[in-house]
């Protein structure tokens, strides 16, 4: 880097190029930096759109700025266009390990006897748990490991991305006390029961079992229960015995090519105590990682496979929905019998039943066809404190309700193609709610609804383009001293309508 | 493999071999010698062990009595001014070992003794260092880091607030790097409003000169600057311990007129804070001749302005009651000869 110039701070010395991800506030694109020659990736995030704090982006960009590891995604430098912040960052020119499951899927026969082999589940995962190992030692947890944030360099390097849910454990606090987190964030089919419990709080071994989950996604091209909602992920990981490689299996020893080691690697990874889990350090000494080749490896088997990778639409089988709740001693119980349920609302329910504290509520969808004002969430406040909330209840169901010009937003363009389903299949809508815990930290609770299934309230809201992002007050969730604040979310929570064509990219 | 060859070194030793490579490494021309790399290596480990041996590892937890010893060389031997004085020629991961050393000893507590606060309030040049260090990119995080835990101690907070540096914040807030200019900002932030007394006294005794200052940030061509410096501005005047620096800031008819200009913003983020810094001026039972005729010479506008302003935040009571509040003040606003 000596003999090159900075990374510049000047909108004008940047070029451009394909939109290679976006989100409900931000956008990343392959872009060109002028005078270093050199391509990179650049996130756009509007700040007066988005309702993260400026505090809570710093929180983002000083963890990867303090990330300086081959396997992580390097961050250049960041600056204001305006209203606009551009993050620069190195380009993974290969995509997404997600990004390339899908590509093989769709170009490979045999995919259902297994997507990739073991040398290169090996070789991909040795560079993830170098990666993971760098972190757990800077006391910081990933908390989002999977497939869709394992990108790949051109030159077959291996790089993990996506800081938007990591966190610290300690944020420049000491590293022995405030060992343990207790906030509810990651993608339901790769979180650790111990983070969907949050009974106890979790530490770095939440990571691991991750990571054993994407041994699985590598592997068979989908994580286990990746076919049900994630209300059924939840009761299933809480409930059943860890899954294994053969969890998804539609035919018997349709994965009977996968070694022993492989599968015990797996099994030592997805034990639902954590403290049984093996650290990344140790997991490097793993026999199954002995298996594991270079760079130029995964060049030739990822790279070299035809077809330039280029992020494709993620779809999922749609399930059912339902709810969970737990019984009086203690048992998960799923009952779907409440069809008319709406997914956000359930999953919220999940949480709220997992976590007994009180929580801000969100109960149920209104028919915004009743009301004058836009769509609405209805908040009830039956069967939490209510003593506390002395608003009255119709106060509750306003909702702010703002559209995102499509002239500053390129995702907006890049969405309409994937929105739309040719092929007649039900589409699949990637949501995500906001909100603070209790702790005041921010949370995106990421889940997927089915256009044209079970909830017809959530429909009504989709079917009106102009409406990606909603915020509504919560009744409760405010600390005693603080303000009810939309922009922040205090008091408040947004849910998204995030058209996401890939889960891949230089997402961060 | 164990890092230290078997044996353990003492913190002494630690100390010792701290200390020598790192004034090889400050004194060396060519920093791309063998012998200044090896010099760099050196405090690099050493570094880490010595932040193991204060934070534990997952085999060990610290052991008072060492991180006690650990603690005593590094004041002995002036270790922190050393170790922020060459920040810039320590690696990456060193820097950020230098970080977590300096908090973790920061915070090292006798009944109400901090030591490392006794240590450094005899040692001044070592917080104008870190302040400084927001001048050079590769250090400005980890010394805003360092100065952040800093400004958990009062002492320390008087002691940056009587430098003529504290002036720089308000050029570090500005620059062209969004990561280091947000971190300058949220130090600036700790600053001021951390310890409110004393930050209540600076503000009142400073008033002119952080007032001038500030007035820059409120108008800066940068997005990020002129949202969060009216944010905190808003927090300043709305903090009952600063009454007094509130109750000069809205009898200015410019803070006004600058306020009011706020409102049009393009950005709603920078409408909205301003609204907030807004409503005091119109609050005030006692407002002054020239603020009186402003409001009053747009009277009308700022009664229609108002009624449709933010309109869309039906859900937030605070603010509407605040908004209709002031409306209705406005709107009853008597022209200045019927007053006394």
């Amino acid at each position: 880097m000596a003999e090159k110039s900075h990374w510049s701070n000047k909108k004008d010395d940047y070029e451009l190029l394909d939109v290679i991800g976006s989100g409900a506030t931000a956008v990343v694109q392959e872009a060109y930096c002028k005078p270093r020659n050199e391509k990179c990736a650049i996130k756009r995030i509007n700040l007066d759109k988005c309702n993260t704090t400026v505090e809570d982006i710093l929180k983002e960009i000083q963890l990867m700025s303090q990330c300086h590891h081959e396997n992580v995604v390097t961050y250049y430098t960041s600056f204001t266009v305006k209203e606009e912040l551009w993050v620069v960052m190195q380009l993974c020119a290969g995509g997404s390990l997600l990004d390339i499951i899908k590509h093989r899927i769709r170009t490979m026969e045999n995919w259902k006897n297994g997507v990739l082999d073991e040398v290169t589940i090996a070789t991909i995962l040795k560079e993830v748990l170098k990666a993971l190992d760098y972190f757990h030692n800077n006391g910081q947890i990933h908390r989002d490991i999977k497939a869709g944030n394992i990108l790949l360099g051109a030159d077959g390097s291996i790089r993990i991305a996506d800081f938007g849910v990591s966190a610290w454990l300690a944020t420049g606090k000491d590293l022995v006390r405030d060992q343990v987190r207790h906030t509810f964030v990651g993608t339901p089919c790769w979180m650790a029961p111990e983070v969907m419990e949050q009974v106890t709080g979790y530490d770095f071994k939440a990571d691991i079992w991750s990571f054993g989950i994407t041994a699985i996604e590598l592997a068979t091209g989908a994580a286990p229960y990746h076919n049900f909602p994630a209300m059924k992920v939840l009761m299933l990981t809480l409930q059943n015995d860890p899954p294994t490689l053969d969890t998804g299996a539609e035919e018997k020893d349709q994965y009977k090519h996968y070694s022993k080691v492989f599968r015990k690697m797996i099994t030592e990874c997805l034990r639902k105590e954590p403290e049984k889990r093996p650290t990344a350090k140790q997991l490097l000494k793993h026999e199954f990682f002995k298996k594991s080749k270079d760079k130029q490896y995964l060049m030739k088997t990822l790279l070299s496979s035809g077809a330039p990778v280029k992020p494709q639409k993620v779809k999922r089988v749609p399930g059912s929905s339902g709810r969970l709740t737990k019984r009086e001693d203690g048992e998960w119980q799923w009952s779907d019998e409440e069809y008319e349920e709406e997914e956000a609302s359930a999953k919220y329910r999940v949480m709220e039943s997992l976590k007994e504290e009180e929580k801000p509520k969100l109960d149920q969808l209104t028919d915004p066809s009743q009301e004058h004002h836009p769509p609405c969430f209805y908040f009830s406040s039956e069967g939490s404190d209510s003593e506390t909330d002395t608003r009255p209840q119709t106060q509750h169901g306003n909702v702010t309700t703002k559209s995102e010009p499509a002239n500053t937003d390129p995702a907006a363009t890049s969405s309409q193609g994937g929105s739309q389903s040719s092929s007649g299949e039900p589409v699949v809508k990637h949501l995500v709610l906001r909100l603070r815990n209790d702790k005041s930290e921010l949370n995106d609770i990421k889940f997927e609804f089915t256009e044209g299934q079970v909830a017809a309230n959530l429909q009504k809201i989709l079917d009106s383009n102009e409406h990606k992002c909603l915020v509504f007050g919560l009744n409760s969730g405010l600390g005693h001293n603080e303000v009810a604040d939309d922009k922040n979310l205090r008091g408040f929570a947004q849910l998204s309508i995030v058209d996401i064509t890939s889960d891949g990219g230089n997402k961060s | 493999m164990p890092l230290f060859g078997g044996k353990h070194k003492t913190p002494q030793e630690l100390v010792r071999t701290l200390r020598e490579s790192l004034i090889y490494l400050s004194q060396c021309r060519d920093r791309d010698d063998k012998k200044a790399q090896k010099a760099s290596e050196e405090v690099s480990k050493t570094l880490n062990t010595m932040k193991n041996m204060l934070y534990g590892t997952a085999d060990q937890d610290p052991q008072t009595e060492i991180t006690a010893q650990l603690a005593q060389e590094m004041y002995n031997h002036d270790m922190i001014l050393l170790l922020v004085t060459h920040l810039d020629r320590i690696d990456f991961e060193g820097k950020k070992d230098v970080a977590q050393i300096f908090n973790n000893l920061l915070r090292r507590q006798f009944g109400t003794r901090f030591p490392t606060v006794d240590h450094i309030s005899t040692k001044k040049q070592i917080l104008v260092i870190l302040v400084r260090g927001y001048e050079y990119p590769e250090i400005a995080m980890i010394c805003g880091m360092m100065l952040r835990e800093c400004c958990r101690h009062e002492e320390l907070v008087r002691m940056i607030l009587e430098f003529d540096e504290f002036y720089n914040f308000f050029a570090y807030v500005e620059v062209s790097t969004f990561d280091i200019a947000s971190d300058a900002f949220s130090t600036f932030k700790e600053l001021l409003t951390r310890h409110k007394i004393l930050c209540a006294e600076f503000l009142e005794q400073n008033y002119d000169k952080v007032f001038t200052h500030y007035q820059k940030l409120l108008n800066s061509d940068n997005y990020v600057t002129r949202r969060q410096a009216l944010k905190l501005l808003g927090e300043l005047l709305l903090d009952r311990h600063n009454f007094t620096t509130m109750t000069r800031y809205i009898s200015s008819a410019d803070n006004l007129k600058l306020m009011m200009n706020l409102l049009k913003d393009k950005s709603r983020n920078i409408q909205f804070e301003a609204f907030h810094v807004f409503k005091v001026f119109v609050a005030n039972p006692n407002k002054p001749r020239p603020i009186l005729e402003i409001l009053l010479r747009n009277q009308e506008k700022l009664v229609h302005f108002l009624s449709k302003f933010h309109n869309d935040r039906s859900e937030d009571e605070q603010f509407n009651d605040e908004k209709a509040y002031l409306i209705k003040q406005i709107k009853e606003l008597k022209p200045l000869d019927e007053q006394h």
